[in-house]
């Protein structure tokens, strides 16, 4: 039977297409070697150590930097920005994490401890003998830089709390260049005003003060020249196709120097011959590469020869470690053979922010009960134990779980909202809700009395919200589809949509009015403790805080953040948390290992991680 | 008639009613004049390739869509403690990374596949066949204008559009069926407004025009009914096409948010787990996608050569 062509493009393009799934079936098959069962995979390839004067660093999944100034908003205000891009240029004032404890650490420091005096009002900094790269001397100045721009800007700076820093300094001095004085308005706790305040300083050199190209700011000495300098350095900040060759960023006091910076997240760092700390980079380069999912991430980090410090996806452990080990301790490594596993955990606590000032769901988010059903229909044992492989903690608290410490108080032990579909479902019908599972539930007794919906919440309103998440972690993906899953059995509607973590970042921050939109916002890592080291958040829950993406207020939390800030100890710090941890002004979700480091036999300096989230490959070599 | 055992058909599958038996001549053998369709059926039956496809097609339609009546799986509820199991008792594809029966998922996933793909076929047919009737039956400045904004549109590439469009609203299955007909019409459209130019100058639809008839009594009563053998043959491409397109979309994430899926959901879950081998969560849904894709091509296949008037036996 002969046969016509008269659809022959339509036929050969389709079969075109099914040839080529069938190709990248092949492909995908083809890599693996599965012989019915699950089992751990082995690396095969060369070493790594391609070359002994570079090394090359993953990036986390779809987690790019985008913002070099530490001067950053919250939307650029990201572990990626900081850790992976600032800090290896320009160093704070005062470093935190010391040979892998989460303690200041004096070496790395750009200046002695503070002495405080006058009751604890007088706070005296000595800058150490540090040089810019440009020659210039790390001087007071520097400081006072930072300090004018937080006091012009400081509504543009994510780690701002009102009230505190800069708010509480009633005068500042230098009286020489390298002595900086600053008088508080009130004797503070001397290790939250370290860790929590001094921490927020990144000294800034004098060629940054500049209004436009060549021109000259006064921002350094005078607070009222700032806008015009702030103005001028956003907009050179937000030019990522140059940051390589601005001289503004060529200036560093870090070890590090940029080579190359390419906007899709391929960087290349050189060593800053003049850095006066006291480890000098001996690796020639330093390279840090993107990639868009950490399967991606994977597939380079098992050729073996290309990645020298990357990370090993929970999902392609063949099975979990055991749940009685830490969340830093390595179980079992499939590439063994090429590198080491040296679990990277941040002192951090993980959460996803809900927008209290949403002109549409607002309200019915600043009911207790509301957030208490849906914080208990996050399963944070069953994540941890199957997408997570038993690496993470719970979060049930501000201050973390791990590692185990006198400030972790007994609430926070015993976790006041465990997972409970049942609990879930009976705060939602003693608050006047029709629980529809599998569906949606509605308002059916709207009003502000006992066992009604609450205020502004009408007759009919429903249970419906959009969640977006970061896309490209398997971990995360499969958490809130669990999420998904269990919210909809008590009749909560769980729109999920993925989104790479700068898109969810940028979209989940304070915001009022109409056009505050967004409803909740899962960037997939909460918070580390950075640069507010001790677990105050003051940055996170005190109303106004720049860093308060959900805009939740409470002022009974406000008081008791106050108290911690003001007195030491470990009782009024269980007080704010225990607070905190019943009241929940976000929804606490497992705290993941941030990292299952995975670091190439051979290279030194590399397993020991800072728990802050830092890197200092100026120490690693081979 | 000539000979009375053979239908009369013209090249473009016109067909004078049948006479009926009654007035044939008493003692001479009769033979039942054959509809269009009947001559289709015997040839498409002839094609072994073609019967394969349906064979195939059916039993996945059965599988997606009586399956779940016999084997229940709760595949809305999420089950962490069976993650990732292998096959074995209870689970003969073992389960996926968020403890759903993977066979059951199959179904399900199944299920929005062929849904879309069909539903997108048909709104895509309807819609181009209907564009590109008018298009060229009424030809000059109407027919410029709408083939230029077929071109237009075919100009931007679908993937991109698909993309596009899915970022904008929340994919559901009924989205997708929308999205994918919508985007799916442009070549139907230009294949139908072929066809029409040369019927517009035929003499039957000449005819209508002298008769007094209305344009759209000629598009719809002859333009349509003779493009329809084209429009059946690119309507089984278009099935295939758009269950392709929802597998690309469900393998790049912007798919059928869960707990529903669709096999290129599923594939692209299954190869997040490539280097455990977990190799249920992979072939499965490949495997059918493949399979039912090259099913409908070769019914597709079938259906052109029985439209296809010189190999009707007569």
């Amino acid at each position: 039977m002969k046969k016509l062509r008269t659809h022959g493009g339509i036929r050969k393009k389709t079969f075109r297409i099914f040839g080529s799934i069938a190709v990248v079936l092949l492909a995908l098959t083809g890599c693996s070697s599965g012989n019915g069962s699950p089992t751990a995979t082995t690396a095969s390839g060369n070493a790594p150590g391609k070359s002994a004067d570079t090394a090359t660093f993953a990036d986390p999944p779809n987690t790019v930097p985008n913002w070099i100034w530490p001067f950053s908003p919250l939307a650029n205000f990201s572990v990626s920005n900081s850790s992976d891009l600032q800090y290896l240029l320009f160093r704070p004032m005062y470093w935190f994490g010391n040979n892998g404890k989460a303690e200041v650490s004096d070496s790395l420091s750009l200046a002695a401890e503070p002495v405080y005096s006058n009751g604890g009002k007088t706070v005296t900094i000595k800058l150490k003998d540090y040089k810019w790269s440009d020659g210039t001397s790390l001087t007071a100045q520097n400081v006072m830089f930072w300090y004018n721009m937080l006091k012009a800007e400081k509504k543009n700076y994510a780690a701002y709390t009102p009230g505190q820093f800069p708010d509480n300094i009633v005068s500042v001095s230098t009286p020489d260049p390298k002595t900086v004085v600053f008088t508080t308005d009130k004797a503070y706790s001397q290790q939250w005003f370290l860790y929590n305040q001094l921490s927020t300083i990144t000294p800034m050199p004098d060629a940054w003060d500049m209004t436009a190209a060549g021109t000259k700011g006064d921002c350094a000495t005078n607070e009222s020249g700032c806008a015009a300098v702030y103005a001028y350095l956003v907009a050179q900040s937000k030019d990522l196709p140059t940051y390589a060759t601005n001289p503004l960023w060529q200036v560093v006091d870090g070890p590090w120097k940029l080579s190359k910076f390419n906007a899709d997240g391929n960087i290349t760092f050189v060593p800053n011959p003049t850095y006066s700390g006291p480890v000098k980079a001996s690796l020639k380069q330093f390279i840090e590469v993107p990639f868009t999912t950490d399967d991606a991430e994977f597939q380079v980090l098992r050729g073996g020869n290309t990645i020298d410090v990357g990370y090993l996806p929970t999902q392609d452990l063949a099975a979990a470690k055991s749940a009685t080990t830490g969340p830093a301790e390595a179980g079992p490594n499939p590439l063994s053979a090429n590198y080491q596993l040296a679990p990277w955990f941040l002192y951090g606590v993980n959460y996803f922010p809900i927008n209290f000032n949403n002109p549409t769901v607002g309200p019915i988010f600043k009911q207790l009960y509301f957030r208490q059903a849906l914080q208990s229909v996050v399963d944070q044992p069953g994540v941890l134990s199957s997408a997570a492989k038993n690496y993470g903690v719970q979060t049930t608290g501000p201050v973390p779980l791990y590692p185990d410490s006198p400030l972790i108080s007994q609430t926070e032990k015993n976790n006041p909202y465990p997972f409970s579909i049942a609990a879930a479902k009976k705060y939602l019908t003693d608050n006047g809700w029709t629980v529809n599972a599998g569906g949606t539930s509605v308002c059916a007794k709207p009003g502000t009395a006992a066992g009604d919906c609450g205020p502004g919440i009408a007759a009919g309103a429903k249970l419906d919200f959009n969640l977006q998440y970061a896309s490209g972690q398997q971990t995360i993906t499969t958490a809130m589809q669990s999420l998904k899953s269990n919210a909809a059995q008590v009749g909560i509607t769980l729109n999920i949509t993925p989104a790479p973590f700068n898109t969810v970042t940028g979209t989940a921050i304070p915001c009022s009015g109409k056009t505050c939109t967004w409803q909740m916002g899962n960037w997939g890592g909460g918070w580390v403790y950075a640069p507010d080291y001790y677990p105050t958040g003051e940055v996170l829950w005190e109303t106004g805080a720049g860093s308060n993406s959900g805009s939740y207020t409470n002022p009974a939390i406000d008081k008791l953040i106050i108290d911690t800030t003001t007195q030491s100890g470990t009782a009024v710090m269980r007080a704010y948390e225990d607070a905190l941890a019943k009241d929940l002004p976000v929804i606490w979700q497992p705290n993941y290992t941030y990292s299952l480091t995975e670091v190439a036999n051979g290279l030194q300096g590399a397993t020991v991680q800072n728990p802050y989230s830092a890197i200092n490959p100026e120490e690693w070599h081979y | 008639m000539s000979d009375p055992g053979r239908a009369q058909v013209d090249s473009l599958g016109e067909m004078p009613p049948p006479e009926p038996a009654a007035a044939a001549p008493t003692g001479l053998p009769v033979g039942q004049a054959k509809s269009m369709f009947q001559l289709g059926f015997e040839v498409f039956i002839q094609n072994k390739l073609a019967i394969v496809g349906m064979v195939v097609l059916v039993l996945a339609v059965v599988f997606c869509f009586v399956g779940p009546l016999f084997y229940h799986t709760d595949q809305v509820t999420v089950n962490l403690l069976t993650t990732n199991l292998p096959p074995g008792p209870g689970h003969p594809l073992g389960t996926d990374e968020t403890g759903y029966d993977q066979l059951g998922r199959l179904m399900v996933g199944g299920q929005a596949s062929l849904t879309i793909g069909f539903a997108a076929a048909i709104i895509a047919t309807i819609v181009g066949t209907v564009w590109g009737a008018i298009a060229g039956f009424f030809g000059g400045l109407v027919d410029a204008v709408m083939m230029r904004v077929v071109d237009a549109i075919l100009s931007i590439p679908i993937l991109f559009l698909l993309l596009f469009i899915v970022t904008i609203v929340r994919p559901s299955i009924p989205v997708m069926i929308f999205v994918l007909g919508l985007t799916a019409w442009l070549v139907p459209a230009r294949l139908v407004r072929g066809e029409s130019l040369t019927l517009r100058v035929r003499e039957y639809v000449q005819a209508v025009r002298v008769m007094g008839g209305s344009s759209w009594h000629s598009v719809l009563r002859h333009i349509m009914p003779n493009v329809i053998g084209t429009v059946i043959v690119n309507a089984t491409f278009q099935v295939a096409d758009a269950i392709l397109l929802i597998a690309y979309l469900g393998y790049l994430g912007l798919g059928i948010s869960p707990p529903a899926t669709d096999w290129g959901g599923m594939l692209s879950n299954g190869t997040a787990f490539i280097f455990t081998n977990y190799w249920w969560l992979i072939y499965p849904p490949g495997i059918l996608i493949i399979v039912v894709v090259v099913a409908v091509n070769l019914v597709g296949d079938g259906l052109r050569d029985s439209v296809e008037v010189r190999l009707q036996r007569r």
